[in-house]
């Protein structure tokens, strides 16, 4: 019953993470998984100190623990639910010695606990290092799915054959975009690590390491079901072996109560049937105190102010400038961003083009994780807003479209030294080819005609970076340079005041035409030799 | 496919239709009045009607597709536009040419761009995909990926010697293509004979590596359609060829056997940039006609204007 419940709560959790993408319907909410936990929620409301929508989800869960106990470990939360699969996979027959220091080791994860709430409060967003859902979200993000991808691609490539043969038309041409992204390695490891730990003891993260557990073990000896064994019992001891949370105490009818996740291994492996799990108001006494100790508590409060201290005391965090950082459209102001993201990955997953890419230290060390645009790699489609609404804290605004198109995340600067028409008169017009703004027009300079990018019109999108032909770096690159980054209000209204127009404007290039007294030299038909300048006053491509 | 075999069976394919048409006309003499041959038929009118028209005056789809033969259209849907911006070809002239084509009993219809912007997107954008849904045995797929291309030879090629083209293309199905009339800032104007360009893998080296006009001839050297639809219901006349740009409405549609002459049609329609134009003004199509790819001079072809 519970391995079925855990089941169907991964299988909600990826297929909400497949749905996450283009095209996601408004009333499907992709990232509930993430907006439940509480921890990301309190991380994300007291780092950014102010209240977000939608971590009141959180108050769900919290909500139901208070009723029920710890129970979202054992059958909602889909990492505990792939711990414990894979733990089925390759654990399951390794005999495990159990940890001596099992009492100290459990404190760990309510000092984690406190470091990650009070670096919060210091305006520090720590807890996506380790809360279970950031972290699945994404390994999910940086590994499942490219590897998914992958290898959907090459089943696909090697039944093509057959597809063919069949007549199949679309599937023999089917093939899906292969996202790719810079973390994948470190992805895995940290995932890896958590699964590896589990040699040591089963649901070693959950027992030891787990903030988000920490924190619903605080409240969860509030819950009213609580474990309870019956006269029956014969001190066999094979619930305590058994506890995959160790929260058997050496007395085997005593359960320490923030441990429990009410699994029930206990009561199904009892022989006696001694165990059940009633309905009870009592608090448990002092079995269902937490056991930090008070030097552990001091200690991690220091430390959790001394590392919020220290991400504020870093040259990076002041310097965003510095790597010319490109944030996704709708990014709400940079350091409320680095307080409000949680580094869940999921607008990277969702987004269409692939674009957005994790940061390393590009924002400071704060800024691990933080999605930004890679407009070399990819464009910003402007038929697509799903980032933001994946966005489980709203660091990144779900907007309509018309908004979305004047979030301008920058502007397109061309590098004159580098471009192909400006340094080596070639006929290339790719980035005014692609440019959906056309934000990039062909000038008079000096009787040639050269591309030229209009500030004003250019959002930032980066189709003429990435399509630009030239090897290595662009020879047009999108600079942080005039982003508009709004915490409320519309961006359509503040493109405005700024007077930018990111539309559809007619009539430019003829603008161009007509101004410039360009006359086209109708006798003279010659053909250009391939390094034959550009004759000065002449439309490209007519004689 | 563009090789020595292709110029065979064009030429094989070209006596049997004239063989056949040669035949009709000595079977029902009131049909050679009917089926006089046209260099190019121009069509004005609405995309359905003057599409449907325009098929009819230049014979007939059933001279071009054979019964169980498979047919690849081009149209351009390279751009996630949708088509009041004119970069891309109308879906009621696509999927009214793919249905003449099904109808005419052919296997089965590819309609076929390796398009700029991601693909899913320009398949929706442009409405091409939602057009042609309900008719089974026609396809429209956007190839973004190399693994659908393969490399052939050029042999006439003057600074092409090879290039990789849809494999689609090369067990020789009936080729039609369907372009969009509009501007462009590299070419002067993207008809049919740029409209190539969506058929190959490397489209970039055509910009920063190849004299564009003379590469563009190099593949109508080997990518010959059997018949040209230019879609001039709209015409992008400036910001091409992704728009947004100036949009005239000549309401034509233009169909033709031979590709220059079809293209050299459509540049004489409206003005583009504000300035009249004649098909030799065109570099690439001037160096298609020199190397013996078709006529370009429009004032010698024989046309056929029609409402629809």
């Amino acid at each position: 019953m519970r391995t079925f419940i855990q089941a169907l709560s991964l299988f909600l959790f990826s297929t909400l993470f497949v749905f996450a993408t283009y095209r996601l319907p408004d009333w499907l909410p992709a990232d509930i998984y993430l907006r439940l936990d509480p921890l990301l929620g309190m991380n994300a409301v007291f780092a950014a100190r102010e209240i977000i929508t939608r971590a009141l989800w959180s108050l769900i869960i919290i909500g139901t623990t208070l009723a029920m106990g710890r129970f979202f470990c054992a059958y909602v939360c889909p990492m505990g639910a792939s711990i414990d699969f894979l733990d089925l996979l390759f654990f399951r027959r390794k005999k495990r010695q159990g940890i001596k220091a099992e009492t100290h080791l459990r404190r760990v994860k309510y000092f984690l606990l406190i470091i990650f709430i009070v670096a919060a409060l210091t305006g520090l967003s720590l807890a996506f290092l380790m809360d279970p859902m950031a972290l699945l979200t994404r390994f999910y993000t940086f590994f499942i799915y490219p590897l998914a991808i992958t290898l959907i691609n090459l089943i696909l490539d090697l039944l093509r054959p057959l597809f063919r043969a069949l007549g199949w038309v679309s599937l023999s041409h089917l093939h899906y975009f292969q996202s790719v992204y810079y973390m994948s390695a470190v992805t895995l490891l940290i995932f890896g690590g958590i699964i590896v730990l589990n040699r040591l003891a089963p649901r070693f993260w959950c027992r030891y390491l787990c903030p988000l557990g920490a924190f619903l073990s605080f409240l969860s000896p509030l819950g009213l079901f609580k474990r309870r064994v019956s006269q029956e019992c014969n001190e066999c001891l094979k619930c305590q072996k058994s506890c995959p949370m160790g929260a058997i105490a050496e007395d085997p009818r005593l359960t320490y109560l923030p441990e429990c996740i009410q699994c029930r291994t206990c009561a199904n492996v009892c022989p006696q049937k001694a165990v059940t799990f009633p309905v009870s108001l009592s608090l448990g006494g002092e079995y269902s105190q937490i056991d930090f100790s008070r030097r552990g508590f001091v200690y991690s409060l220091a430390g959790g102010l001394t590392i919020g201290f220290l991400a504020t005391q870093n040259p990076f965090t002041l310097r965003q400038s510095k790597f010319q950082l490109i944030r996704p459209p709708g990014a709400i102001p940079e350091s409320e961003f680095l307080r409000t993201c949680i580094r869940c990955g999921e607008c990277m997953k969702s987004c269409l083009t692939n674009t957005l890419q994790p940061c390393l230290w590009e924002s400071g060390l704060s800024g691990l994780w933080t999605p930004k645009m890679d407009l070399r790699l990819f464009p910003c489609d402007q038929n697509c807003n799903v980032c933001g609404k994946v966005c489980p804290t709203q660091a990144i605004r779900s907007l309509p479209l018309d908004e979305k198109t004047h979030a301008k995340v920058g502007t397109a600067v061309l590098r004159k030294e580098m471009c192909l028409v400006w340094a080596q008169n070639k006929l290339c017009l790719i980035c005014d080819e692609i440019c959906p703004y056309n934000a990039i027009v062909f000038r008079p300079v000096e009787g040639y005609r050269r591309p030229v990018v209009i500030a004003s019109k250019c959002n930032g999108c980066g189709f003429c970076e990435q399509r630009c032909p030239v090897k290595g770096e662009s020879a047009i690159v999108v600079l942080p340079d005039g982003e508009i980054r709004l915490k409320e209000g519309s961006y359509v209204k503040e493109a405005k005041k700024l007077q930018l127009e990111f539309k559809p404007d007619p009539g430019d290039d003829k603008f161009v035409l007509e101004e410039s007294g360009f006359k086209v030299e109708n006798k003279e038909k010659r053909n250009i030799l391939p390094e034959e300048k550009p004759q000065p006053k002449k439309l490209k491509g007519f004689l | 496919m563009g090789d020595h075999h292709r110029m065979m069976t064009r030429r094989q394919f070209l006596k049997t239709g004239a063989a056949g048409v040669a035949l009709g006309m000595a079977a029902s003499p009131e049909f050679l009045v009917a089926k006089e041959e046209y260099d190019l038929v121009v069509i004005s009118g609405e995309p359905v009607a003057a599409t449907k028209k325009a098929l009819e005056a230049i014979g007939g789809i059933s001279r071009f597709v054979k019964k169980g033969q498979r047919v690849v259209l081009k149209p351009n849907m390279s751009f996630t536009r949708t088509p009041e911006f004119g970069a891309t070809t109308h879906p009621s002239v696509v999927v009214t040419v793919a249905q003449a084509c099904m109808d005419a009993g052919a296997q089965q219809v590819l309609i076929l761009d390796h398009t700029l912007h991601r693909a899913e997107l320009c398949l929706e954008r442009t409405g091409i995909r939602e057009a042609c849904k309900n008719i089974s045995g026609a396809h429209v797929l956007a190839l973004q990926e190399r693994k659908f291309f393969q490399e052939i030879k050029i042999p006439q090629g003057k600074v092409l010697e090879r290039v990789e083209v849809m494999k689609e293309l090369l067990d020789n199905p009936v080729l039609i293509n369907i372009p969009v009339a509009k501007s462009h800032s590299a070419t002067g104007v993207s008809l049919g004979i740029k409209g190539l360009m969506g058929l190959i893998w490397d489209r970039e080296s055509f910009h920063s590596r190849y004299n564009m006009n003379q590469a563009l001839a190099d593949l109508a050297t080997v990518i010959k359609p059997q018949l040209t639809i230019l879609d001039a219901t709209r015409a992008l006349t400036s910001g091409g060829p992704g728009g947004p740009g100036e949009v005239k409405k000549p309401n034509l549609v233009i169909a033709g056997i031979d590709p220059v002459a079809v293209d050299s049609y459509g540049v004489s329609v409206v003005p583009w940039y504000g300035q009249n134009f004649k098909g030799r003004q065109v570099e690439h199509l001037l160096i298609a006609h020199q190397r013996g790819l078709g006529k370009i001079d429009i004032d010698q072809l024989k046309i056929l204007k029609e409402k629809a």
